[in-house]
């Protein structure tokens, strides 16, 4: 009679959530931002995206293989990873640097540390130092969009080839610390930036999609608003001390948060949970710090952009943030007997 | 003392679980089966388990004692009916296992079934007419323990101690687990016996203000024991509605949304003047002052969609899980977990002959739908730090770091981590995307650690 029923640990219920739904939000999260990457860079984006996601998982699935254990796909991190990774590299990377990026950044930055959730390191973020450090020509060249605006103001670069390729707005930036000013050229492109049609990588490009995805994981509950908050604050914090300091080298704040990998590492890359804080006062520590890093590279560094570099040293530190940050129980630490 | 609710009427953390209480929560409190085998425990309460004073063979009464300690922490056990010593024997006992118990046969005809006491109490109750050693006593003899769960002997807790003044009691009747109604329905139908008990359990602490806490999902019960307050003219005791949200019945959750204080980790409420006691409890305080009866019945909800009858029964201590359930028209088909206690707590049985205890207030019967297909059949993933569980525990720890670091056996790490400040919620669990059973790698910590102490000598 009773033979059907089951024993196990309390409780015996849960909330109808599952890690794959998690990463299933994330991915809807990316949606905006891959449907303006396919408007503004056409068959790049298309290619781009779809590569490195098969590559992601098809490493993922032979590393799998390799290390005999279960197959992981279905929790849909691999699938993140690509398309995070497609959004972080130009439009005009070759697929082969693609596939070698995707192969690398599982590899390497997942499945070697032991498969989700053992990584110190963000995956994506991984791939695409090593393709930066392995091909950095292909890395920091790239074409405008298609729907750009013929007129505007082209900055010479030193490896600009010709019309079709051209300077990011962080590109102009630095020529304009370097020079002294020049800095309205990059403010006066605001709404370009807002909207997406200027240059840069594949999804860093359009504010607006990527706020509208930002929003939507938020809403979802996805993400808590720490993270984002932090890095954003502190960005624009930083570079409004600079941009008062001098606004013809430096630009305004809300420039810098409209350009480059700024909003997508906020919203996407550094909220990443299993490279971030568990505490809220950690993740305010982490965000606070991707922030400052980014800012201290592109304002004093060589390099236009920071994120991906802030990303991978506060990754680092989270092993100690998360130390310093033990949280304390309600009813205060225990008496040591 | 200023009789004011100085908390913010909720907690920090928590989750909010379906309720699922309108299975039984209108069902008016019903007789049990009338067993004719009962095994009373020896051990129904923190504290020396107690050694029996009958033997096999021997006639008892309802109401006996059969069972006592001489140890301070600890109450005795009676029997609920009129029968015959079958044997004292070990039974399955949900939390130790096996534990020994008085094992009573009888025939029906000898046990008229025992009738609540709720109509013998009006509402003008004098707790003056007893001293604070006539109620102490009577707690102690008619062997009362916490009955919300935690089964802390009932005459230890009230009894004043001047080290340590109790200057406010708080009456528990959040009943935060989802599906369990007992508490709920003996606040509508034994609402002046509750009072009784209250002001007697104030009376042999030594309280000077009163709160009675019930989450405000049970408007109805709120009202019901107000009114009779109002009637009485009592100005020290208090009904406070705080948020439904589980665990809000913890008493630790249940001062600080009342008191806005926390019992500090690892002590006691008395260590900040407070004593609680679970309204159940307050009713049978009432019952053994004033009556002379020891505690040998209780209401029990039998709930859940995979029973036949759901609803609440008064019981004799003693019967049998699956003798309840049959009286309940049985379990269905569809039937995967038999719980003893509500879903987020309580213990899946495997033998159903598991005796009802002092403690035991449900017997939960869910489907396989109702737990969920992931859970029911344990997928889970990673742990990917998302950190809901920080954000979900009540008592501010990290359940994820606890439980991973027992897993990996470094208990040293999950000490440092607070294991021990864990009050077994289950919030953390049920949160968790990646369905890693966090309660239940803490919960063995707790017991890893604790035989590894023991084995250090001093």
């Amino acid at each position: 009679m009773f033979r059907n029923i089951t024993v196990s640990c309390a409780p015996h219920i849960s909330e109808r959530l599952s890690t794959r739904t998690v990463m299933m939000d994330v991915i809807i999260g990316l949606v905006p931002a891959m449907i303006a990457a396919g408007y503004y860079f056409r068959i790049h984006a298309a290619v781009l995206i779809s590569t490195c996601v098969i590559s992601a998982i098809t490493t993922e699935w032979l590393c799998n293989v390799i290390r005999k254990k279960p197959n992981s796909l279905g929790d849909f991190s691999a699938v993140i990873t690509g398309i995070i990774l497609a959004l972080s590299v130009p439009p005009g990377l070759p697929v082969w640097a693609a596939v070698i990026g995707s192969v690398f950044a599982i590899a390497v930055g997942k499945m070697v540390f032991g498969g989700l959730g053992a990584n110190i390191f963000n995956p994506a973020m991984v791939g695409r130092a090593f393709l930066t450090a392995s091909f950095g020509m292909l890395m920091t060249t790239w074409t405008v969009p298609a729907t750009i605006n013929r007129s505007m103001p082209v900055i010479s670069v030193e490896n600009q080839v010709d019309a079709r390729t051209q300077a990011t707005p962080l590109a102009w930036s630095k020529q304009a610390i370097k020079s002294g000013r020049g800095a309205e050229t990059v403010n006066e492109q605001l709404e370009a930036m807002f909207k997406g049609e200027v240059g840069g990588c594949l999804g860093e490009t359009s504010v607006l999609a990527l706020l509208v995805g930002g929003a939507y994981l938020l809403i979802r509950r996805t993400i808590n608003l720490h993270i984002p908050l932090a890095v954003i604050a502190s960005s624009a914090v930083f570079a409004g001390i600079m941009n008062l300091v001098n606004s013809d080298a430096y630009i305004l704040p809300s420039s810098h948060l409209c350009s480059g990998g700024l909003l997508i590492g906020a919203f996407f890359i550094a909220t990443d949970p299993v490279t971030a804080p568990l505490t809220t006062k950690g993740r305010w520590i982490f965000g606070i710090g991707v922030g400052m890093v980014t800012m201290l590279i592109r304002v004093f560094g060589e390099y236009p952009e920071g994120v991906m570099y802030s990303i991978l040293l506060m990754n680092a530190v989270t092993p100690l943030i998360d130390r310093f940050c033990k949280p304390v129980p309600t009813g205060g630490r225990p008496n040591v007997q | 003392m200023e009789v004011s609710v100085k908390g913010k009427y909720t907690f920090r953390g928590g989750t909010e679980p379906p309720q699922s209480k309108e299975l039984t929560k209108k069902s008016a409190i019903r007789q049990g089966p009338a067993s004719t085998q009962v095994a009373v425990m020896l051990s129904q309460h923190t504290g020396a388990v107690c050694q029996p004073i009958v033997k096999k063979g021997d006639h008892v009464q309802a109401g006996q004692k059969i069972g006592d300690s001489d140890a301070f922490v600890s109450a005795p056990v009676h029997s609920p009916i009129n029968g015959k010593v079958k044997e004292i024997a070990l039974q399955s006992h949900a939390v130790l296992g096996r534990c020994p118990a008085v094992i009573i046969e009888t025939d029906t005809e000898n046990n008229p079934p025992k009738q609540p006491a709720s109509s013998k109490f009006t509402n003008s109750f004098d707790e003056e007419k007893y001293s604070v050693e006539q109620i102490c006593t009577a707690v102690r003899e008619a062997g009362l323990v916490g009955m919300g769960g935690a089964g802390f002997p009932t005459r230890v807790k009230i009894e004043p101690n001047p080290k340590q003044p109790k200057e406010t009691l708080i009456i528990n009747g959040c009943e935060c687990e989802p599906y369990i109604t007992c508490d709920y329905r003996i606040m509508l139908e034994w609402t002046n016996q509750i009072i009784a008990g209250v002001k007697l359990a104030k009376k042999a602490a030594g309280c000077s203000r009163v709160f009675i806490g019930i989450e405000d999902n049970k408007p109805r019960a709120i009202e019901v024991i107000s009114e009779a307050l109002r009637n009485s003219g009592n100005d020290d005791i208090k009904v406070v509605a705080v948020k439904t949200k589980y665990p809000q019945g913890g008493e630790r959750q249940l001062i600080k949304a009342i008191l806005d204080k926390n019992v500090p980790t690892g002590g006691i409420p008395p260590m900040i003047g407070v004593v609680a006691l679970n309204v159940a409890t307050a009713a049978a305080i009432a019952e053994a002052v004033v009556f002379g009866q020891p505690l040998t019945h209780r209401v029990v909800t039998v709930t859940g969609e995979a029973v036949a009858n759901p609803g609440n029964y008064y019981t004799a201590i003693g019967t049998a899980v699956g003798e309840l359930v049959e009286f309940c028209g049985g379990i269905t088909q569809k039937a995967a977990k038999v719980i003893l206690g509500g879903p987020m707590m309580g213990i899946a049985l495997a033998d159903l002959t598991t005796p009802i205890t002092k403690t035991s207030g449900a017997i939960t019967i869910l489907t396989k739908e109702q737990i969920g297909e992931a859970k029911f059949a344990r997928r889970q993933t990673a742990c990917i730090r998302c950190g809901r569980c920080l954000e979900a525990c009540p008592e501010n720890l990290s359940p994820t770091t606890i439980a991973h670091a027992v897993k990996n056996n470094l208990l040293d790490v999950a000490e440092s981590y607070y294991l021990n400040a864990c009050t077994e919620c289950g919030c953390c669990s049920y949160v968790c995307p990646a369905n890693i059973e966090i309660t239940g790698y803490i919960k063995t910590g707790k017991i890893l650690l604790a035989g590894q102490k023991k084995k250090i000598p001093e």
